[in-house]
This record gives structure tokens, C-alpha cells and sequence, in this order.
């Protein structure tokens, strides 16, 4: 990381305040100090408490200058339409995730038949971001059904916590209330979020009376190496290992693929285990080079190749600057277009015939 | 014995009418209320018009919709000038009667006459002001855009007044308002001694109808004149302040008209999105789960004009993104309309060059120890500055100054557009 100036900590404590110098720790140019510090002030302000707010300040400022993230102090962090609530233990929601998420609602009412029930999985779900904002999006054009998966107890908890929290800030209606979290299509719109490994025998056996549309999947994704080297020391020391980094070598063993990529590995067997019933299969990937390696998953396998006849992958921001690359798989030698600009962020795969398997289905 | 009679008045009409007319200069003069003949004779035109579309509505047997918003735009002026004329004659009436042998009623016809000339003179301003085009954003809410001229903090903190002055005003009128942007210069440590902060830039929207017709008056560079509390000398310091106002859509409710609107190429609300290069102001280097950043900054370019706009308040880039789409919308339309005007502007220079406001153009002057507030378009000194710039009642009659003038701008481009038409219609004769 590059040394910060001390002209900038002069700067920052002449001209915006001791606070904002602390902050400069963690957020690395005077701009952010100050938005962050504007942040925490209206927080102090507009949220009650005990602590007078002086000294609330002071202390959200040092902790936030030691690294904590500013989403678990404050406890939320916007995210398209939603606010979602933060906890330690759980995940923050990413910005790139934000913009692929609402890239994807918006491909899926393009391409999906309108008014038809819409299955939707979400594996891996977190704070249960994605699979609420996919509920938000949709609903007002299919009955939508999301079902959403984690290992985790207490991102299962703080999912379904978020799924009341913004219906109680009016940014989502209220599903009907539910007696199995099984997908249900003939009532209106439904989300579950169910405490499940993605590595359970159960998960099939759950889907196939219902195979989903769509699947989508932020995954655990970083390599050990990465881990102790390109993550950065907030991320490592407050959120959870247990959604950063797979550790399942024996089944990536058995999969034949690299440890980080094991959850693509898995999730593409689920995919032909559904026998092509899913149309729309959305990864997202740790950089462009991972995205290879899952392009070319996709490509060694000839009923994949054979379903999944788009195949693309995103930069961190597809909805900017559409300039469309091309690069050539490896060993399959196919071309791939790259949306957008930014690091390689998701892999999209698009069964464009579905029309076939839902025949066959 | 009828017959001599009648004789006789008809005699007499045609006397007075000498006299009345010439009274009538000269109560004009006094009062100087002068209707030039061009509007009146507009004035006539469009009444007929208004009559003609009138009786074909109510006979024709299918409602032609066209026709029944012409009807609705010209109403007013049929309306005012009907108003006009029966004051008229009620004038000439009056005129007749100072004549009368009866002394009691050429009293009671004097004691009239006053009040029906200042009538006259107030109702011939409601026909020019009928006849004037309501301007195309009128009926819009608006952006108001505060930004501190070049030079030191001086202006920056009254920038940050100007900011409280009109969120303020909106607050005693009722008006709902949205904080859009809220920027103070490096960080927000700096106050001056009267509470300002330094103030970078500030987006007020105002979510009320017809809130661009009250505002645009505002828009110009506003002066301040005063010791600033730094100042150890006790110099007075000259700083200004730009204000800009821009139409805006209704964010909701009206949605659907916004949208309609920005996917419209006849617009001047609709820009290309292959025009436009938006940046997220985020470092490069790794995202996604490796790092946990709290930048949300966006930025916009309109290429082909060099406009850009860069959002950073909200944590959600998402609303920064639709902040910053909709100023850069507003400012477009704005800058197109004003290039618009600027061409008509070129077309007939002759009346309007001197009354053409441009962004550079000093408006105001706010003068703290004389504690005076200077208009500088209607000409107009008020007192009570601080009750100005809490936005109280006097801030309102300096707005309503500044819109006057405005009026009276356009009703001067009106007579010299009439005095174009008449000239080129005789030419062609
Ligand atoms: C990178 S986080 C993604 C969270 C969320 N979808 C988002 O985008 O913000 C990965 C999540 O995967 C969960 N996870 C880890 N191993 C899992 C497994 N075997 N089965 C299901 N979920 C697992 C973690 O608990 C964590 O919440």
C-alpha cells in the first residue's frame, strides 16, 4: 500500500479536523476521510443514544481509524434500493456486487417469458442482499420465488432480519407469510432463507420438484495466498474467514479444480445434476483470471458447453463504457466477451434456447 | 323634440371624443401607463382568435382537443382585455359626466375618475403580461445551485448563508425541499464567526410546482459586501456568490412524465448515454471481497458540452448515480434554453441586449454595514438584512422585485417582436 503523505495528515488535520487525520489510516485520501467523517457526524446525530455525542464520535473515529469496518459501525450499508443491515460475523455487501445485481434483474426481465413463476437460487447469500434485491426487482413483473442458502447461522438470522427491516422501510412488500420455506410457485411472490451447506446432499433433493431459472452465486472465493497477501488488513481482521476463503480441498480434489474455485466447480455439477432446466447461472469471481478458470470449467464439459451457448464475463462495473473484448479460452480456444470496465468480476452463463428444456420439462 | 335630442348627444359624443383622448394622454402621462398600440392591436387579434375557436367548439358536434388548449392558453388575454375595455368605457362615461351642468355629479365623476385611471393603468399591465409566453419551464420544480465565486473562504461562508437563506425561505413557505448536495470545502472543520461553514457547492431542490417561475429570478452572481471576521484591518471585503436555477422533474408521482421526457430526443431533457462518461472515483487495485471500501463517488461528463457533475453525499452509489444523472439533465435543459434565448436574442438585439442576463452577471449586492440588500435589475434597495437572509418576508419582496423585472423584460421583447411584425407587414404592402 502506498505510504500516505504527511503533507496530506497536515492537510487533513489543518483543514478538516483531528478526527479526519485518524481516518486517513483507513481510508487513504483526505476525500473519503471527509465523506466519512460527514457520515459518522449525521449518524451521531440523527441515531439516539446514551453516550453524549462528543465522546460517541470519538469513539466511532478511533475505532473506525483502527480498522473496523464504517458498515458494522454505522450497521448498515446501502445497497441498490435496500438498506441492509451490517453485523460483525456476516459479510458486508460490496459495491460491485450492487451493480451486477441490478444488471442482472434487469437481463432477466428482458429474456425470461414475463408473468410466468420465476425460480430463483441464491447460494452463498450473506446479509441476503443479492437475493433481496432480486426480490425487489422482479416481483413487479413475475411471481417470483427466491430461495436463499448459507452455512452460516448468523447470516441466516441477519438475511431473514433484513428481509423484515426493509419491508418495515416500505422498500419491499410483504411476501405471504410462509409455512415450508420449499419454493412454492402457485402462490404469488416468496422468499426463504434456509440454513444449508452448498455441499449437502439435501440441497438436490430440495430443488429438483422445483429446479430454479436462475442461479446466483458470491461464494467464498479468495486463495489462501491472496488471502495473506491482496486482502486487506480491515477485511482480514473483522469479517469472516468463512466467506472469504473455501476450504474444501478434498472435494476440489474430487471436483478436479483448483481450492478457490471449488463452489463454481460444485455449483456447475448442481447445474447438470437440474438437467438444464436453469437459464441463467451468474458467478462472481475474485479477478480475470478465475474468471478463466471458470470459463473454462464450463468448457471442458460438453453438455455445459452444449446448454450454455452465452457465455461472458463482466468487469467490476458492466454497466459503464460497454467496450467488449474478446479473450480466448485456453484450450477450448472460444471466445469470450468482456462487459464493462474494471477488474474481472462475474462470469454469466445464458442458456439462450431454454425454450427446448422447458418443453422437455 | 326626441329627435333634437339625440341630435344633440350625438353631437356631444363626437366633441368629447376629442376632449377624452386628450385627457387621456395626459392622465397617461401623469401615471405613465402607456399601452403601445402594437399590443393592443395583438391584444385584439388574439381576442378574435379566442372568439372565433369559442364558437366553433361549441358548435362543432367532435371535441377538438387542439383547439380546446389554445382556447385554454389565450383565455387570459381575451379575458383582461374585455376587463380593459369596459374600464375604458366606464372612463369615457366619467369624461362625459365632468361635463354635465349637474355639479354634485361632476364631483362624484371626479372622485371616480382617479381611482378608475389607476385601475386603467393596472389592467393594461395584466393584458401585457397575458400576452407575454409563459416560459417553457414555468410550471416546473427546480435545482437552485450555490457556488462560491473564485477567491478565498470569504465567499465560501456566504455561500453557506445563501444556502440558509433560501432553505429557509422554503421552510416559512411551506415549500418541500430535498438537500441534493451538500459539499463544504476540505472537509467540514471551518466556520466563520457567524456560524458558515465554507461552502463548496450546495443542490437544493425544489419539489413544489411552479417553483422554477419563483426562483428564476434568483439565478446571477449575488455580491456581499462586509468586514469578514478574519479581517483584523477592518477592510470591507468584496465576495460573490453564483447561484444558478435549473428545472426539474418530479422524482416520483410524475415519474412516468419524467422518463417519457429523458427518452425523448425532441427534448431538452434527453441525453445520449454514448455522450456521457461517468467515472467512479474508487483507486484501482483489487475490489470485490479483497478490500472493503466506502467510496461512492461518481462523476459524469457530457462530452460534447464539457458539462460535468460529481455526486458524493449518499453511501449508496446507486443514488449518487441518479443525483448526479438528474443535475446533469437539469443543467443541459438549461443550457440549451439559454442558448435558445441567446439566439433569439441575436435576432432582435435592438431591445433586448441590455436586458439579457448571463451567469456572470452581478444580480444582488448584500451590503452588512449599511445593512442593505441592493437588486440590482429592478434597481430596488430593501433594508432588514438579517430578516433576509433568515428567507423572512423581505426576501420575498426582493424576489418578487427581481421577478417583476422579468415581467417587465419580457413584455419588452413582446412589444419589440410586435413592432418587428408590423414593420415587415408594411414593407411587404
Ligand atoms: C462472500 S460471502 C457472500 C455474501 C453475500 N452473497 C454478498 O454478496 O454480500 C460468502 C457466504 O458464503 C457462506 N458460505 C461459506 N461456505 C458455505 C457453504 N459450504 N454453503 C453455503 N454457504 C457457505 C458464508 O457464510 C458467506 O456468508
Amino acid at each position: 500500500m502506498p505510504r500516505i503523505r504527511p503533507f496530506t495528515f497536515w492537510l487533513a488535520r489543518k483543514k478538516i479536523s483531528p478526527q479526519a487525520a485518524r481516518l486517513l489510516f483507513v481510508c487513504r485520501d483526505l476525500l473519503s476521510a471527509a465523506n466519512e467523517l460527514r457520515w459518522i457526524r449525521e449518524h451521531v446525530n440523527t441515531t439516539p443514544s446514551k453516550i453524549p455525542p462528543n465522546l460517541r464520535l470519538h469513539q466511532l473515529c478511533s475505532k473506525r481509524a483502527r480498522g473496523t469496518p464504517l458498515q458494522y459501525l454505522l450497521g448498515t450499508q446501502p445497497f441498490g434500493d435496500l438498506e441492509i443491515l451490517c453485523r460483525p460475523g456476516v459479510l458486508i455487501p460490496r459495491p460491485e456486487t450492487e451493480c451486477y445485481t441490478i444488471e442482472l434483474a434487469a437481463l432477466i426481465k428482458r429474456n425470461l417469458p414475463k408473468h410466468k413463476p420465476l425460480n430463483v437460487l441464491d447460494i452463498c447469500t450473506g446479509t441476503g442482499c443479492i437475493a433481496l434485491q432480486l426480490y425487489a426487482s422482479l416481483t413487479p413483473h413475475f411471481p417470483t420465488h427466491i430461495q436463499a442458502i448459507d452455512i452460516s447461522p448468523v447470516a441466516i438470522s441477519l438475511a431473514q432480519r433484513n428481509l423484515s427491516h426493509n419491508i418495515q422501510l416500505g422498500n419491499l412488500i410483504s411476501p405471504p407469510p410462509q409455512l415450508t420455506p420449499i419454493l412454492t410457485p402457485n402462490t404469488k411472490s416468496t422468499v426463504s432463507f434456509t440454513l444449508l451447506s452448498l455441499f449437502s446432499p439435501a440441497l438436490l433433493t430440495t430443488l429438483s420438484s422445483h429446479p430454479p431459472d436462475v442461479i446466483v452465486s458470491n461464494p467464498p472465493y479468495i486463495s489462501n495466498k491472496a488471502f495473506s497477501t491482496t486482502t486487506s488488513r480491515s477485511v482480514r481482521n473483522h469479517e469472516p474467514r468463512l466467506a472469504l476463503v473455501p476450504e474444501h480441498d478434498d472435494i476440489s480434489l474430487e471436483l478436479n479444480c483448483q481450492p478457490e474455485d471449488v463452489f463454481y466447480a460444485r455449483i456447475l455439477h448442481l447445474a447438470k445434476e437440474l438437467k438444464g432446466c436453469t437459464r441463467v447461472i451468474l458467478f462472481e469471481v475474485a479477478d480475470m483470471e478465475q474468471a478463466g478458470r471458470v470459463v473454462r470449467l464450463v468448457e471442458r464439459d460438453e453438455v455445459l458447453r452444449g446448454w450454455y451457448d452465452v457465455v461472458e464475463i463482466w468487469r467490476d462495473w458492466p454497466d459503464e463504457e460497454h467496450e467488449d473484448h474478446i479473450v480466448k479460452g485456453e484450450e477450448s480456444n472460444v471466445a469470450v466477451a468482456v462487459k464493462g470496465i474494471g477488474e474481472g468480476r462475474v462470469v454469466y452463463l445464458w442458456n439462450s434456447r431454454g425454450g427446448e428444456m422447458e418443453g422437455k420439462r | 323634440m326626441i329627435a333634437a335630442l339625440w341630435v344633440c348627444r350625438s353631437c356631444a359624443r363626437s366633441l368629447r371624443r376629442v376632449g377624452v383622448s386628450q385627457f387621456i394622454r395626459k392622465v397617461s402621462a401623469a401615471t405613465a401607463s402607456t399601452l403601445p398600440p402594437a399590443l393592443l392591436q395583438r391584444a385584439r387579434k388574439v381576442a378574435a382568435e379566442h372568439e372565433k375557436l369559442s364558437a366553433e367548439l361549441a358548435t362543432s358536434s367532435s371535441y377538438d382537443e387542439k383547439a380546446a388548449r389554445r382556447i385554454g392558453e389565450i383565455a387570459g388575454v381575451a379575458a383582461a382585455l374585455r376587463e380593459l375595455e369596459k374600464t375604458k368605457e366606464s372612463l369615457a362615461e366619467l369624461n362625459g359626466l365632468l361635463e354635465s351642468d349637474d355639479a354634485e355629479l361632476r364631483e362624484l365623476a371626479k372622485d371616480d375618475l382617479e381611482a378608475t385611471n389607476s385601475q386603467l393603468e393596472a389592467l393594461e399591465r395584466n393584458l401585457s403580461v397575458a400576452l407575454t409566453p409563459k416560459h417553457p419551464f414555468a410550471d416546473m420544480h427546480c435545482l437552485l445551485e450555490i457556488r462560491p465565486g473564485p477567491g478565498g473562504t470569504e465567499g465560501r461562508f456566504f455561500a453557506d448563508s445563501l444556502f440558509k437563506m433560501y432553505t429557509s425561505y422554503c421552510a416559512n413557505k411551506n415549500y418541500r425541499t430535498r438537500i441534493v448536495k451538500y459539499e463544504k470545502s476540505d472537509g467540514d472543520g471551518q466556520t466563520s464567526s457567524e456560524g458558515e461553514a465554507a461552502l463548496q457547492e450546495a443542490v437544493i431542490e425544489v419539489q413544489e410546482d411552479g417553483a422554477y417561475n419563483m426562483f428564476r429570478g434568483e439565478a446571477g452572481m449575488h455580491r456581499v459586501q462586509r468586514v469578514p471576521s478574519t479581517e483584523k484591518t477592518g477592510r470591507t471585503h468584496t465576495s460573490a456568490v453564483a447561484v444558478w436555477v435549473l428545472p426539474s422533474f418530479p422524482e416520483n408521482g410524475a415519474g412516468s412524465e419524467a422518463e417519457s421526457e429523458w427518452d425523448n430526443p425532441e427534448s431538452d431533457f434527453y441525453i445520449d448515454p454514448a455522450e456521457v462518461r461517468s467515472e467512479k472515483m474508487r483507486a484501482g487495485g483489487a475490489g470485490g471481497q479483497h478490500v472493503n471500501k466506502t467510496e461512492s463517488a461518481i462523476r459524469l461528463t457530457h462530452i460534447p458540452t464539457g458539462t460535468t457533475v460529481s455526486m458524493q453525499d449518499s453511501r449508496s452509489q446507486h443514488v449518487n448515480r441518479r443525483d448526479a444523472w438528474r443535475l446533469l439533465r437539469s443543467r443541459i435543459a438549461q443550457q440549451r434554453r439559454e442558448a435558445r434565448e441567446e439566439q433569439a436574442r441575436l435576432m432582435r438585439n435592438s431591445v433586448l441586449s441590455q436586458s439579457q442576463i448571463t451567469r456572470g452577471d452581478k444580480i444582488r449586492t448584500y451590503q452588512y454595514q449599511q445593512d442593505r440588500c441592493t437588486d440590482h435589475r429592478s434597481g430596488a434597495d430593501f433594508h432588514n438584512l438579517p430578516d433576509i437572509l433568515e428567507g423572512g418576508e423581505t426576501l420575498e419582496k426582493v424576489m418578487r422585485s427581481s421577478q417583476g423585472w422579468f415581467v417587465e423584460r419580457d413584455i419588452q421583447a413582446l412589444i419589440a417582436e410586435e413592432m418587428v411584425k408590423d414593420a415587415e407587414s408594411k414593407a411587404r404592402k
